[in-house]
């Protein structure tokens, strides 16, 4: 059997760093609004690692529709904090939770099917 | 166990409880897109919101709404399809149903994709995934629709048919049409298997029955095996091409059915057929069939069986073949030659296969077995070949021919008799002198005791340590005359002696006979030396079998006779008489009558005759004791030296019988050594049970029969090695 050299550590940060300084690789916008419709956060993603990684994001490129078309994705219903927490997991495979938030990061993340992140809470 | 981790919870809000309406307008708008898609106008949805309004009417707890609502869209929309697709005429039907089996695929990706969140969360067992549902809509309303399902089942069925006829068909609709069978197939491929593997299984075998039919009646057997094949190949492909691999076996199989196992008994039989291959050394033939044969449950066992047979008959008509009966060496060359052919056939057709070679061997057996010619004919055919034979071959072809030697030797049952045969002819060769070489005799005895163990050849390599130690004496005896007193007295004659050990030699029928009294004397001088050399040796002279060179003077022309002890005993009585009756000749020797007989035979009727017979009696082949005979002092010969043979046949019968008479006796000692043994370990024994295992211990050398060993138990019995249990007399036990 063939030895296989890993570095998980280094993959996540360096993943990290492409979710924190989005280079001009980033191919898609994620924008959260208020309840007035108002931009509170901006995220510069890359479509490849969000399908890759996210059964929610695969269906919204697989099916072609408007956010495919405009590369960008507006949400009204989901908390900006929540949104950059999931993200990064998203990213780099490490959830930070901030017990201020953690409830509403556990309803958004259902929503937007990030099944591993549940399975965490629930343990 | 970890630490759970403590969450300070703010109030948690249940979701307000969503209005009708509401959940009806979302609804409303969910299926307007669903529409949509279904007319593929997706691309201007937005997926964020479709997939919220599903969002939210499941965790509203709507989702019943959305999931019924779902059911009777697709319901309607497949409905439609079906009008639209069944109305194509013809060839259109399948690109029709093809196209928008394509699309309708497509857009149940995308209604699975907007409505993830109600398929991940809120659909149970036994309701369908949101995919599913789609797929079995399109199975109930579409596929299994009598407008469909029969006609789509029996183009594509007619579009095989055509392909089979070499016709070329789309490849990559039959897979996409095919496919979705599959896809439909809820578990297990149920819709697939039944509604359209069936019947195409069906159709394959009704196709190859009759093509298969004609196609054997028309054909040779190996034309027939070649179309298998490639009919074999192009299923294969059809498989990978476009049909669902689980068919691949059940496909294979039917085909082999028909194709092979149908017509596995015409091949063989037929004129074309297995048997004329074999007869005829069609090796590719043979072994294409052996490749096809092999598919097919016991087809193999039909090919052997079939092969077998033909070499047992091949070899019961060599051993019984009249000219071979009595030509020793022509009948192993032709066993040998058919060994070699067989095993050819074997390696290039049968690829060697285990269980053909066992009941190739086994035919062999039996026939080797048949008549019991075999061993001493084996055992000529060495003789011969070492007296000579092997003159003109190289090492590498020596070994090939004793290695055959061997293989047949292997298959003979009864080893002991061929034992016994090689040891006299061994010794013939050894006390002649006749033997071509002592490497090429041991090379052969090593391959023996390789093959049955010490104990098989160690009476031959004793007659080999005989030989070696007579030289020994001999030289010794040389020296001892030169010093010895008595030497000055005597005549000087070359006499050579060679000193057998009894047991190593075959035992010669004891002779007695009288010597000159020269020669007596220098017998009793060599048993004086060599008791004296060797104290407690008892020496027992052997007249019978040896030879002597007697100087021959005729008027004009003086001759050497190279003869045995006999005729020199007999010729030399001519020294005092004219002429001399058998009688007389017998009288003065002390030889029996029947070797006087065999002696003088060839003196005067082979082709020098040194001795006439008086009066010449022409035709009269017996002789009589009162014939008589004279020296042919007329006799004309260019050659100095005159060969005789020893007696008038190789080998006559009555020394056959004794050698024969020898094993008979030999087998009763092995046998008794074999019930002793058994029956010293298992201490008591059922009769059935003694035999039985006797036999096995003796069937490397020979296979006893059930009658010597119930006569051998009965003889230990008296001789109280083995006693009847009183209350069981089939029961032995051993006594120590």
């Amino acid at each position: 059997m063939s030895k296989n050299f890993v570095n998980y550590e280094k993959l996540s940060s360096d993943l990290n760093t492409l979710f924190s300084n989005p280079n001009e690789f980033a191919d898609f916008e994620i924008e959260i609004l208020d309840s007035t419709g108002k931009t509170t956060h901006n995220f510069s993603c890359n479509k490849s690692i969000l399908s890759c990684r996210n059964d929610y994001f695969q269906a919204l490129f697989r099916s072609k529709m408007k956010e495919f078309q405009e590369s960008k994705v507006k949400f009204n219903d989901i908390n900006g904090k929540s949104m950059e927490i999931i993200l990064k997991y998203i990213y780099t495979g490490i959830l930070e939770i901030d017990p201020e938030n953690a409830i509403q990061t556990l309803i958004d993340s259902k929503k937007l099917l990030l099944e591993d992140p549940i399975t965490i809470f629930l343990i | 166990m970890s630490r759970k981790m403590i969450l300070r919870v703010p109030k948690f809000q249940e979701p307000k409880r969503m209005e009708k309406s509401e959940a009806q307008r979302l609804w409303l708008l969910l299926k307007d897109a669903i529409v949509e898609v279904q007319h593929m106008n997706a691309s201007t949805l937005s997926f964020e919101e479709l997939y919220r309004s599903s969002y939210s009417l499941v965790i509203a707890k709507r989702g019943d709404i959305l999931y019924t609502g779902l059911e009777e869209v697709n319901n309607h929309h497949t409905k439609n399809l079906l009008d639209k697709i069944a109305q194509a005429v013809d060839e259109r039907f399948l690109i029709e149903l093809n196209s928008q089996w394509q699309q309708y695929k497509l857009q149940q990706i995308m209604i699975h994709d907007i409505l993830m969140y109600l398929d991940r969360m809120y659909v149970k067992e036994p309701q369908l995934k949101v995919f599913d549902l789609g797929m079995f809509k399109w199975k109930q309303n579409v596929l299994i629709h009598s407008q469909i399902n029969d006609r789509l089942v029996r183009m594509l069925l007619g579009l095989i048919h055509m392909e089979r006829n070499g016709e070329v068909i789309d490849g990559a609709l039959m897979k996409s049409l095919i496919q979705m069978y599959v896809d439909v197939s809820l578990k297990e491929k149920e819709t697939y298997k039944q509604e359209f593997e069936e019947r195409f299984l069906l159709a394959t075998s009704h196709f190859y029955k009759s093509e298969s039919n004609l196609f054997i009646t028309n054909n040779s057997c190996g034309a027939y095996l070649k179309k298998v094949e490639i009919r074999l190949i192009e299923e294969e492909a059809r498989i990978k091409q476009y049909l669902d691999e689980s068919t691949g076996p059940k496909l294979i199989k039917a085909c082999e059915d028909e194709l092979i196992a149908n017509h596995m008994q015409t091949m063989i039989e037929m004129e074309t057929g297995c048997r004329t291959m074999i007869q005829n050394d069609r090796f590719n033939e043979l072994k294409l069939m052996y490749r096809l044969f092999q598919r097919v449950e016991n087809g193999l066992v039909h090919l052997k069986n079939e092969f077998a047979g033909y070499v047992r008959n091949e070899g019961h008509k060599i051993v019984n073949q009249p000219e071979n009966l009595k030509d020793p060496n022509a009948l192993i060359t032709s066993l040998i030659e058919i060994r070699n052919r067989f095993e050819k056939t074997l390696s290039q057709s049968f690829a060697n296969n285990r269980d053909f070679i066992n009941s190739v061997n086994t035919a062999f057996e039996s026939f080797l077995n048949e008549n019991d010619k075999l061993s001493e004919s084996l055992a000529l055919f060495i003789d011969k070949k070492l007296r000579g034979g092997f003159k003109d071959s190289n090492d590498q072809e020596i070994d090939v021919i004793m290695n055959k030697v061997i293989l047949l030797f292997r298959f003979l049952s009864d080893k002991d008799v061929f034992k016994k045969f090689y040891e006299h002819y061994l010794a013939k060769r050894l006390l002649s002198g006749r033997s071509f070489s002592e490497d090429l005799e041991r090379t052969m005895i090593s391959k023996f005791k390789q093959e049955c163990g010490n104990q098989f050849t160690s009476k031959m390599e004793g007659m080999f340590t005989d030989m070696r130690l007579s030289k020994d004496a001999l030289d010794g005896f040389k020296n001892y005359l030169q010093t010895s007193v008595e030497m000055g007295k005597l005549p000087k004659i070359d006499m050579s002696v060679r000193v057998l050990t009894q047991g190593f030699w075959p035992t010669f029928p004891p002779h007695s006979c009288t010597l000159p009294p020269l020669l007596s004397q220098y017998c009793d001088l060599f048993t004086k030396y060599y008791c004296h050399a060797h104290t407690g040796r008892r020496i027992i002279w052997q007249t019978n079998i040896g030879t002597a060179e007697v100087t021959f003077r005729l008027p004009k022309k003086t001759h050497v006779l190279a003869l045995s002890t006999y005729q020199m005993l007999i010729m030399l009585l001519f020294n005092d008489a004219e002429k001399l009756s058998l009688k007389q000749m017998a009288a003065g020797t002390s030889i029996s009558f029947m070797d006087i007989q065999r002696s003088v035979k060839p003196l005067y009727s082979g082709k020098y005759k040194v001795l006439k017979r008086t009066p010449a009696v022409e035709k009269s082949k017996e002789l009589s004791e009162n014939d008589i005979f004279e020296l042919n002092l007329n006799l004309k010969c260019k050659l100095h030296r005159i060969k005789f043979a020893a007696t008038s046949q190789t080998d006559s019968e009555p020394e056959r019988q004794h050698t024969r008479q020898r094993v008979d006796e030999d087998r009763k000692i092995e046998i008794d050594a074999a019930i002793v043994r058994i029956m010293k370990s298992r201490k008591a024994l059922i009769h059935n049970d003694l035999i039985v295992e006797c036999t096995k211990q003796l069937s490397s050398r020979f296979v006893p029969q059930t009658s010597m060993i119930k006569k051998r138990i009965e003889n230990l019995i008296e001789r109280e090695y083995l006693e009847r249990f009183p209350d069981d007399r089939r029961r032995y036990r051993y006594l120590a």
